[in-house]
């Protein structure tokens, strides 16, 4: 089971990083380039200091030698750098283009947190697996095969040595991988446990205050605090232990080869090389190379450990993609020129799928200017007869007519630029209240006094300059209703949509509503409202009754 | 720089010892690197040396070969070793700096808390804080550890191949280093800044985005929403290129540092052996060091690149930390609650909140604030309450004012039921517990029923009923009799009421206002009331204008 769901992340992963390919080639190909000067740098150092073991003049261009490759080396890494990096952010920039993409068109989806953090925190995840896991790999193909032959060249006996540390590597990686990811898995889990309840604490901060909950919420988070702590200390042991495991192998290869190398140099061990005695150069030649002959192995598992996160990461987005497949709105949802005519609107035979159930709309005609109430009990779909006349859902049948054309994609944004919209649950933009009012297009004083927020928002720290909480916090309910009615008069509609204008309001309150609403439906815009007070329903001219849904 | 050293102080006060412990490990690897290299190096050279020279058979090789083996098993030790000590114990103290960034948001001023937007408050507690992680690790302990490395093998290469080896190859890589060091973090300084802004951007507007869809389609907004979190990912996507270019300019100005000075190493440990002053083992042993000295700078050019952010969440994070405590008063008996001339009209606003406004209330009586919305009937209980003060005029609980009474008292004295109450995911009885942990369930069924609740929550399962996020499962109704529930379990003197039966019908509004008084005959009550049922309901009735 977890073996399969590897591979399903696997496969992912490897989707999300496909059109990188190109640049990872080409950082792959440097990074080997790089890694095979060494060798040659190591070789010249060797003969140098050879060379003063004996009586010839001291092999100054040697030493040059090393230094200029050492330079051509650190420049071919910084290209493989360059090239790996780019690769990384462009992988990750177009992922998220795409979630944002997906996210302006469908029509409701995944709370926003967690669409948030996937595609901030956790996508940035992605980036040092697509930066160095490649160009690890193509190390590990080229590197240890080279001077595993260069060391067989010179003694088959450190050859033999190397030959047989090497591939107990890999072997103890993967086993260490998939420990790894089910650690990183837990990690992850407890990351969204965390903000899930720092999110419901946040909302609740005042009444926690209030009861003087203070300390008992506070030992509350810090346990929880302390469960990430410790399960991201399970991962990160992980990584830690495996590469000292590692370390642990390379060292001991290289002490075997210092050893061996030693003892054959002052002629104590006589065997290993071929024919002749190890000669001085040979042998620090070796020595040079023993570590190098590991490091692409333990670069290898190091990245592995980051494709250990990146595979959780595939795995969630996995995730939302199966739920991206969500209804979209329709057309853009842009500023567009008003749909002309006359904005009579008829509904024949409309059905929207709601999650499992489809749901039947009443037939329905109304000419401009004129009033309906929808009135009925919770769940008999008041809310979707106006978001369908919204083009904020896709039907699945039949037709909506508005302003005498179908409601499409092609005419939506300009049906939409005669509407006023008051949703049930005012929802406010992290901008000024003023901002929120007039969305960037003039001023919004007029509408706030056709509310009676004038005296409200003058009382405000910074007035109408002051910005609110995301559900209006720092105003009561009624205020924050007001202020979305403000809004919708604001955009001087044709045809006005409000959900439950006089829900949870007092008396006074509603009142005031449903005369700036009377006031609007006088000056000839159509009034479609949702409500369950009967009182309100009256005083509009068509009244639909919907019923529960089986 | 003085957020980021006051974030360090904290994490330091927080896990002295094992920062203490990590760092000297993180000497040790270091100093172990540079030993192995420098013993391994000068032992094959000697062994070379000697075998050429015929005394293969006298030379000591168990004593180099030995301490081969021991610093390398030593340095992978003490690596793991350091590495869990140091990052177990920043984890630590981040586990602390979150509760009390946390706790600082519980006890801000409430105009502050009530207009807090949870996304953003999220990333203080969470990616700014994750984003300090690199001071301890990556900047400060490497910058300490490579320092005692760099001078321990100052001495040592001074004492065994003289002065000149020493200096190139000591004194250049910390001079050289700081040189590369200080240009990056100058240099990243500007656009790491920028990713970290650009990236605040996008969330925000993201969350903007998926919250507000249906509003932001119908006013024609959705395309340009789209395209402003498009533009702030392009210019995170812009300033990180430039900082991934002057990290990796900087990682390539070290490799060459290295290369160079290993190269100047070599060159002049062949001359000095040409002369004779030094063997052919003893000169490439400065070659060796310096192969090894690359480790000391590598870690450090992510740390600098990133300098510029940390200071900024260092910023955030220290700003969001509490002042010094404002309300250091003490605890008194209750008594009457007395409004004199209290007015509050805030900064900045063009108009008061609250104007002018006396009473005296006793024990057990229950008065009713009214007038029309936005009189400031909220205000006049958050100002009870000790939530806001008063800009004028004075407020006194018992014999003493308001602000000489501390927190913990006053909120044991005085509940407030707010217009709009929170309510958390979890169990009934956890909801009712926040308010008084020690409750016994047949005290929690006691208060549930004085609210008219106890049939709803037996319907539902009990206790350990579960409410979904944000109190979900309740119709407003019984969310609003559970949230007045909370607040009789404090038992409190004084009870403050804004719109205590809003959405509840008059029948059942009527039995809980009668409920509320039975349970706390002796309170003095005091409300926010529009509805005839609780002004009729109230001793006396006082109209705000």
């Amino acid at each position: 089971m977890a073996q399969q769901d590897q591979q399903t992340s696997a496969v992912v992963l490897a989707r999300l990083i496909a059109p990188a390919r190109g640049r990872l080639r080409l950082s792959a190909m440097l990074s080997g380039m790089a890694a095979v000067i060494w060798p040659l740098q190591a070789a010249l150092v060797a003969a140098a200091l050879a060379g003063l073991l004996t009586d010839a003049p001291p092999l100054w261009a040697y030493a040059v030698g090393f230094g200029v490759l050492g330079l051509l080396r650190a420049a071919l890494s910084y290209g493989a750098e360059a090239a790996a990096s780019r690769a990384g952010l462009e992988v990750v920039q177009a992922l998220r283009a795409e979630m944002v993409a997906r996210e302006a068109a469908r029509s409701t989806g995944p709370a926003a947190g967690g669409v948030a953090a996937l595609a901030g925190e956790k996508l940035e995840m992605l980036l040092p697996y697509v930066s160095r896991y490649a160009p690890a790999r193509a190390r590990v193909m080229l590197v240890p095969g080279l001077i595993l032959v260069l060391a067989f060249w010179q003694s088959w006996a450190v050859g033999v040595v190397l030959l047989i540390s090497g591939p107990l590597i890999p072997v103890f990686m993967a086993l260490i991988g998939w420990a790894a990811q089910a650690a990183s898995q837990r990690q992850m889990v407890e990351i969204g446990t965390l903000n899930d309840l720092l999110i419901e604490r946040l909302h609740a901060l005042l009444d926690i205050r209030l009861l003087g909950a203070g300390a008992a919420v506070g030992a509350g988070f810090a346990d929880a605090a302390e469960r990430l702590r410790a399960q991201t200390m399970a991962v990160l042991r992980v990584a830690f232990l495996s590469s000292a495991v590692l370390e642990l192998f390379a060292a001991l290869g290289v002490a075997m080869v210092a050893v061996y190398v030693g003892f054959s140099l002052l002629g104590v061990l006589e065997f290993g090389s071929y024919g002749t005695q190890l000669t001085p150069a040979a042998g620090i030649f070796l020595l040079l190379l023993a570590p190098e002959f590991y490091q692409p192995l333990r670069d290898l598992s190091a990245a592995w450990h980051d494709r250990a996160a990146a595979l959780a990461v595939a795995d969630e987005w996995a995730e939302w993609q199966a739920r991206a497949s969500d209804a979209p709105l329709l057309g853009q949802g842009a500023r567009a020129a008003r749909l002309p005519g006359a904005a009579d609107i008829a509904v024949t035979g409309v059905q929207v799928q709601l999650g499992a159930k489809v749901l039947h709309l009443p037939d329905f005609s109304l000419k401009a200017g004129e009033t309906l109430a929808l009135l009925g009990p919770s769940g008999s779909g008041k809310t979707t007869v106006l978001r369908a006349l919204a083009g904020l859902v896709h039907p699945e049948a039949g037709q909506i007519t508005v302003a005498g054309q179908p409601l499409s994609d092609a005419s939506a944004d300009g049906w939409r630029a005669r509407l006023g919209w008051m949703p049930q649950q005012p929802q406010f933009l992290d901008g000024s209240l003023r901002h929120n009012i007039s969305l960037g297009q003039g001023d919004p004083g007029a509408a706030l006094g056709m509310v009676a927020m004038q005296d409200v928002v003058a009382a405000l720290p910074q007035g109408a300059a002051t910005r609110l909480g995301e559900g209006g916090g720092g105003l009561s309910g009624g205020e924050a209703r007001r202020l979305t009615l403000a809004r919708a008069l604001h955009a001087c509609p044709d045809v006005l949509l409000a959900d439950e204008p006089t829900a949870d309001l007092d008396a006074v309150t509603a009142a005031t509503v449903t005369a700036a609403l009377l006031a609007l439906a006088g000056s000839g815009c159509s009034l479609i409202i949702a409500t369950h007070d009967a009182g309100l329903a009256a005083k509009m001219d068509h009244v639909i009754r919907l019923e529960a849904a089986p | 720089m003085k957020p980021l050293w006051q974030v360090f102080r904290l994490i330091w006060q927080a896990q002295r010892a094992s920062l203490l412990r990590g760092a000297v490990l993180s000497v040790v690897v270091l100093v172990a690197g540079v030993t192995l290299l420098g013993v391994s190096g000068w032992f094959i050279t000697a062994a070379a040396a000697a075998g050429l020279a015929g005394l293969g058979a006298v030379f000591d090789v168990f004593r180099p070969s030995g301490s081969i083996r021991f610093l390398a098993l030593g340095r992978t030790a003490a690596r793991y070793g350091e590495r869990v000590l140091t990052h177990d114990a920043t984890l630590r103290a981040f586990a602390t700096l979150r509760l009390r960034v946390l706790q600082a948001y519980l006890a801000a001023p409430y105009d502050r808390q009530s207009r807090l937007r949870g996304p953003q408050v999220l990333n203080r507690i969470t990616a700014d804080i994750d984003a300090l992680d690199g001071l301890p690790l990556r900047l400060i302990l490497p910058l300490i550890a490579g320092g005692v490395t760099l001078a321990a093998s100052f001495v040592v290469l001074w004492a065994i191949a003289g002065i000149a080896i020493a200096g190139v190859v000591a004194v250049g890589f910390a001079l050289g280093g700081a040189v590369v060091l200080i240009w990056a973090g100058r240099a990243a300084n500007t656009p790491s800044r920028r990713v970290e802004y650009a990236a605040q951007a996008f969330r925000a507007r993201l969350i903007d985005l998926v919250q507000a869809r249906g509003d932001l389609a119908v006013y024609g907004q959705l395309a340009a929403q789209h395209q402003a979190v498009l533009s702030a990912e392009a210019r995170r996507q812009d300033a990180r290129l430039v900082q991934d270019r002057i990290e990796r300019r900087a990682g390539l100005a070290l490799s060459w540092l290295g290369t160079a000075i290993a190269t100047a190493a070599l060159l002049l440990g062949m001359a000095l052996a040409d002369r004779g002053a030094l063997s052919a083992a003893v000169a490439a042993v400065g070659f060796f060091a310096s192969l090894a000295l690359t480790e000391v700078l590598a870690p450090l050019r992510r740390a600098v690149a990133d300098l510029g952010r940390m200071r900024l969440a260092a910023r955030r994070v220290v700003a969001s930390l509490p002042a010094p405590e404002v309300r250091a008063g003490s605890s008194h008996s209750a008594g009457p609650l007395r409004f004199e001339a209290v007015s509050l009209q805030r900064a900045g606003a063009a108009r008061a909140s609250l104007r002018p406004l006396g009473f005296t209330l006793h024990a057990g009586e229950t008065l009713a604030l009214t007038g029309p919305s936005g009189v400031g009937k909220s205000t006049a209980l958050l100002l009870a309450a000790g939530m806001l003060r008063p800009s004028a005029g004075v407020i006194t609980l018992g014999a003493h004012p308001l602000p000489d009474w501390d927190e913990a008292a006053l909120r044991a004295k005085v509940a407030l039921l707010p217009q709009r109450a929170g309510l958390m995911a979890g169990s009934i009885r956890a909801a009712l517990q926040l308010a008084a942990p020690d409750a016994d369930d047949a005290a929690l069924w006691a208060v549930l029923e004085a609210v008219a609740l106890g049939e709803v929550i037996r319907a539902k399962g009990g206790l350990d009923a579960l409410l979904g996020p944000r109190g979900a499962g309740l119709s407003g109704g019984e969310a609003r009799r559970l949230a007045i529930a909370r607040v009789l379990l404090r038992r409190p003197a004084i009870l403050l009421l804004d719109e205590p039966t809003e959405g509840l019908d008059t029948a059942t509004a009527l039995r809980v206002l009668h409920g509320i008084r039975q349970y706390l005959p002796q309170a003095a009550i005091l409300t926010a009331s529009h509805r005839p049922v609780e002004t009729d309901w109230a001793d006396f009735t006082l109209e705000l204008s």
